[in-house]
């Protein structure tokens, strides 16, 4: 009775444990930054430096005086001038299980986006959302002003 | 009273809906390596392609289709983004690592370990992927797990010349990423690699 008791104790750890684990795979760091950058994530907001991880629902946002440059899993180059803000929604980069895809979206600001490795695995799964239009990106070097 | 502040909100909200903000401006700029890429602009009335470097389109309103593509001046886009293009980090380096049978890497690749590790100091950096990738002869079960114990050896041994264990993930793409891309159960030994991103 005891040993069944604690392998279903073991059991609930183990699932506990993977489910933190799948939800703690980063998708991305910040590079390089000057000025005033935070990051949004789950209902807290901080300070952003230099190889700070980013995960998936992060929002990165630069102040008056701030820029950003992002690098994702996928060799994704992401860099935002002053006063932008950007979400990255959705980022799966995973050849092996065919999970390919990453929409970012731009609420305000500059943004310039060298695509990776996943807009040539599977080019119609990356996309740009903005307030008023969606962009496809097939590569590579894309630029987005929202006013 | 309520009536007329409702009035005053709604008419607010449409004022703010329909009015300048959140105009979106899209243009496509040449690759680092020159070459022109390609993509496509949809709003809920229709969509335009663009796949010539400096061409942009506009959008006002989500309601219109985007504006028929127009050449802009290459200085006047450089002007537009030059904070965003200023703070652009450097591209991932990446190596790619080969076997002489099992976990053991080839000479040539054993003598690109240093090159790794001052690509890991000069970025300072703590974000570094080990992938494991085969070719697609065998089934993918054992192609991925050798592929996978191939990137773990990898790992090890830079763990071992002080690099930090929790900088370095290992991943397995199997056949689903390869350097040389082939038909299905084809030997092709320039895929049966690992490769360290460097970020």
């Amino acid at each position: 009775m005891r040993r069944i008791l604690v392998a279903c104790q073991l059991a609930a750890l183990l699932c506990v444990a993977s489910r933190a684990l799948g939800a703690t795979e980063h998708v991305g760091i910040v590079k390089s930054l000057s000025g005033d950058v935070t990051v949004a994530r789950e209902g807290s907001v901080m300070k952003a430096g230099p190889n700070l991880k980013l995960f998936q629902g992060d929002l990165v946002q630069t102040g008056p005086n701030g820029k950003a440059g992002l690098i994702l899993e996928d060799d994704t180059v992401i860099s935002l001038g002053s006063n932008s803000r950007l979400a990255i929604k959705e980022f799966a980069f995973k050849p092996n299980e065919k999970k390919l895809s990453l929409v970012a979206r731009i609420y305000q600001g500059t943004v310039s986006f060298l695509s990776g490795q996943i807009a040539k695995l599977a080019p119609r799964q990356v996309h740009i959302e903005t307030p008023s239009a969606t962009v496809g990106v097939r590569g590579t070097h894309v630029l987005v002003r929202v006013d | 009273m309520g009536f007329l502040v409702r009035l005053i909100l709604l008419l607010s909200f449409i004022s703010f809906g329909s009015g300048c903000a959140n105009k979106t401006l899209v243009a496509l700029a040449p690759d680092p390596d020159g070459k022109v890429g390609a993509l496509t602009v949809t709003t809920d009335a229709g969509s335009v392609a663009i796949d010539q470097a400096y061409q942009a389109t506009t959008v006002h309103d989500p309601k219109e289709v985007p504006t028929k593509p127009a050449a802009l001046e290459k200085d006047a886009v450089d002007r537009m983004f030059a904070e965003a293009l200023s703070i652009q980090p450097k591209r991932p380096e990446h190596f790619l690592l080969y076997f002489d049978k099992e976990t053991t890497l080839n000479a040539a690749s054993q003598n690109l370990i240093p090159a790794i590790l001052a690509g890991i100091r000069e970025r300072g950096s703590e974000d570094i992927s080990v992938i494991g990738h085969t070719d697609t002869v065998g089934s993918a079960e054992y192609n991925t797990e050798l592929s996978r114990r191939r990137a773990a050896a990898v790992k090890e041994l830079l763990v071992g010349q002080g690099v930090p264990p929790d900088a370095v993930r290992v991943t397995s793409h199997g056949k689903e990423n390869p350097l040389v891309p082939t038909g299905d159960n084809v030997y092709e030994p320039r895929n049966r690699r690992v490769e360290v991103d460097v970020r």
